[in-house]
């Protein structure tokens, strides 16, 4: 066999060269990878909202949770389903929750986005089992405190322990704590009073949704008969990951799809660029690939040698725009959620996967773009080639 | 030998790695051409929206109806042409479930104001004369299979229908698109339908009000005028014209349309290093030659125009071939795809012969930059050394 030295020198030797080709290729790993973490970071976010025994009643026809109305007094019929567990007082455990989004002044740049507001009971913060307070406290039920998701903090006005401002006119509320939720949306929330809510955004009597956890993720069924089965309702009974699921859909796959189509299309680019790369070093090593001949290497060894090179110079570049892409980790990025109307924040989500997938893809590139120059290489003939 | 005979001599000259940068080059345009797509597609209704045509809704929040009596004030307001309204209604039909569409609950004379869908007067009159007709744009009914006379049940989550009269209506226009801004996959329904079927309490309110203004250029002046007038009533206003209004929705998806533009600068990037890659290796291999060209008497700017030229060309038949591409894989593969799905999105997915213009320029000037450092030294290198070089 040609020793690995031997593809190495070679890179190093023709550096330049070698440089474009390993950049353009680091450069299609760092995109690629970027819109992994990215659609990573939106599923995360949005799935980690739901739990497998936890269930969502929303009405029938809606698409999420701010296009469903369901009567107040629904909540104690659901609740009264079988297969929900008891809190500790012996009570369901469950409560109905209203979403509502209101215009709030962004500060970075002073506009107006959208913000999702949650009227929320205490129930809500048994139901949410990662849920804790990062800053502050609890609100007290039936009053004008409200908590907020640490992703908010800060970014509206407002938003911040301590401060105040007017849900609606009139209505002012104060803010008493931050929340962190496992990453989940909810931390890009703002939690209100369910009857304060109701009331400053002309509600009363309504809801969004119902929440119950349930005895265990196997009771769902149970707990979906009993409600579908009642022709008076109307409701939709969702898993709650299942909904969440369905929510993150649009968004990710949408990241997800553009993020494939570009990758594919710059791979194809970069591994044309390798295989320029690699077969104009072939062409100038005619006479060296000859002698290597001369010397008894077989035409296999030298066609894995140029193979490995190309790989090589691939790898390299893959590491390089993998490594710079895992720096994305510390940005966020606020987008309109189009499932629910508003403004919230995805992280990039570095993976040991997205990162191997990356290096993976950059390898294949260096794979197909060596194979025909080193097919080339393999097929010059010892004797011919020393003449030149 | 005439420069640009020679510019092609050149390119035949490695027909291999000529070829492959050419590839290269048009995947790159290609990618440009579909990412600047996604871009002008989805900032399309904030270009169109005519500076004439405000938007009224709820001060704080959209999903807060404004009551109807709002219309009629509205309507009497100084500067104000004419006045329609609608409510989003949020139908979805239960035989295709995992189809989302937008629906509007709309005014009689909504067509008026949002003149830009283009429809038979026929139908549209059929439409305006049936309470439960319906009007939908033609990529949903192409892809839901609804044809004019269909009879379609909706089920809504905002506005539940009573369990024995679910929401039916009878399709009775299908209407196109005059502008690009238009999303075609919209489902009209009658207000008045509508609000005739909800309990008390609810009648009588609408989503938003839209108007046209007597004078374009006073638009921020009467939306501003209109706010005032229901300052201390019980529903405060939020007053835009439509073209800021489209752009506060755009401004929430900022970050993403950055991303996308920066990445199809990337590939330009790309692109570049492998032209120049190519173009570079092409000159190192060519010393000997161009010192021959010299000796014989040839000037350097010659050279340097001969090379830049040789580049340039070959940016430009591997630009041309990627538009090539572009147009049958953007306009009949993906641009399909995305309007059938994301059509509220991207309602318009065509490229524009500015963005073809812009790619095309774009890979000629950048192949004629990346050009520079190689053309320089081919002819920074003293004759005789050139022709001492082994090729």
């Amino acid at each position: 066999m040609i020793p690995i030295q031997y593809s190495l020198r070679n890179l190093i030797r023709r550096r330049a060269n070698t440089l474009a080709t390993a950049f353009g290729i680091a450069l299609v790993v760092f995109v690629s990878s970027a819109a992994g973490m990215l659609a990573a970071g939106i599923r995360h976010t949005l799935m980690a909202s739901g739990e497998q025994d936890s269930a969502i009643v929303l009405r029938k026809g809606s698409d999420g949770e701010l296009s469903s109305v369901l009567e107040e007094e629904l909540a104690a019929q659901v609740l009264s389903a079988p297969g929900i567990a008891s809190s500790p007082n012996g009570r369901p455990l469950g409560t109905d929750e209203l979403l509502v989004v209101a215009g709030m002044k962004r500060i970075a740049d002073g506009n107006i986005a959208t913000v999702s507001i949650r009227g929320i009971t205490d129930t809500s913060f048994a139901l949410r089992s990662g849920l804790s307070f990062i800053e502050g406290r609890a609100p007290r039920p039936n009053t004008s405190e409200i908590v907020i998701g640490k992703q908010m903090r800060g970014r509206f006005q407002g938003l911040e322990v301590g401060q105040s401002f007017e849900l609606t006119r009139n209505r002012p509320v104060q803010v008493v704590g931050v929340f962190a939720c496992n990453g989940s949306s909810y931390e890009s929330e703002v939690w209100a009073d369910a009857n304060l809510t109701r009331n400053a955004f002309g509600r009363a009597g309504l809801s969004s949704s119902i929440r119950v956890r349930l005895k265990s993720a196997n009771a769902f069924d149970e707990f979906r008969t009993a409600l579908v089965k009642d022709r008076r309702f109307a409701m939709e009974v969702y898993r709650e990951r299942t909904f969440f699921e369905k929510q993150s859909e649009g968004t990710a796959t949408f990241i997800v799809a553009i993020g494939t189509l570009i990758s594919i299309f710059f791979s194809i680019a970069a591994m044309l660029g390798a295989m320029i790369t690699m077969n104009a070093s072939i062409a100038r090593r005619r006479r060296e690939m000859g002698t290597l001949r001369a010397l008894g290497f077989s035409r296999t060894s030298i066609l894995f040698a140029i193979i490995l090179e190309s790989c090589l110079l691939a790898v390299a570049g893959g590491i390089v725009g993998a490594a710079v892409s895992t720096a994305l980790g510390f940005v966020k990025v606020s987008m309109m959620n189009y499932a629910s109307f508003s403004e919230m924040v995805f992280e990039f989500r570095p993976s040991a996967q997205t990162i191997l997938s990356a290096v993976f893809t950059a390898l294949l590139m260096g794979l197909f773009g060596g194979l025909l120059p080193a097919l080339r290489a393999a097929r010059i003939p010892a004797a011919s080639a020393l003449r030149d | 030998m005439s420069l640009s005979k020679l510019a092609v001599r050149g390119l035949l000259r490695n027909r291999f790695r000529n070829i492959a940068t050419m590839i290269a080059v048009s995947v790159a345009v290609l990618t440009f051409v579909l990412l600047r797509t996604v871009i002008t597609s989805w900032t399309t209704a904030a270009d169109y929206a005519p500076k004439d045509r405000l938007v009224t809704h709820h001060k704080v929040t959209f999903v807060m109806p404004l009551p109807l009596r709002y219309v009629e004030l509205v309507r009497q307001s100084d500067g104000i042409r004419l006045a329609t309204y609608a409510s989003y209604f949020g139908g979805q039909d239960p035989k295709h479930d995992r189809e989302t569409f937008v629906s509007w609950a709309v005014a009689e004379n909504y067509l008026e104001i949002f003149d830009e869908f283009s429809v038979s007067a026929q139908q549209k009159q059929e439409f305006l004369a049936d309470k439960t007709g319906a009007m939908v744009g033609d990529v949903l009914a192409n892809k839901l299979g609804w044809k004019v006379g269909e009879r379609i049940t909706l089920e809504s989550g905002i506005f539940p229908s009573a369990p024995d009269s679910p929401w039916t209506f009878t399709v009775r226009a299908i209407y196109t698109a005059s502008s690009s801004s238009v999303d075609r996959s919209t489902f009209l329904l009658h207000w008045s339908y509508l609000n005739d079927a909800l309990p008390q309490a609810r009648q009588n309110q609408v989503g938003w009000i839209a108007t046209r203004t007597t004078d374009p250029k006073r638009s921020g002046q009467i939306a501003a005028a209109l706010d005032q007038k229901f300052a201390s009533d019980e529903v405060q206003t939020q007053t835009q014209d439509e073209k800021s209004f489209q752009a506060s929705v755009l401004a929430a998806s900022s970050t993403v349309l950055r991303a996308i533009a920066t990445i199809s600068l990337i590939i330009l990037l790309i692109m570049s290093l492998v032209l120049g890659n190519t173009i570079g290796m092409s000159v190192a291999e060519r010393l000997r030659e161009f010192g021959v060209l010299r000796a014989l008497g040839f000037e350097s700017r010659y050279l340097v125009t001969l090379i830049i030229a040789e580049s340039s060309l070959m940016a430009l038949v591997g630009g041309l071939l990627g538009l090539a591409l572009s147009y049958p894989l953007i306009e009949r593969g993906i641009g399909v795809a995305i309007e059938q799905n994301m059509g509220t999105l991207l309602p318009h997915f065509k490229i524009s012969p500015q963005i073809a213009a812009m790619a095309l320029i774009g890979v000629i000037v950048i192949g004629g930059l990346v050009a520079i450092l190689p053309a320089y030294q081919a002819t920074s290198l003293r004759v005789s050394e050139a022709l001492r070089k082994v090729s």
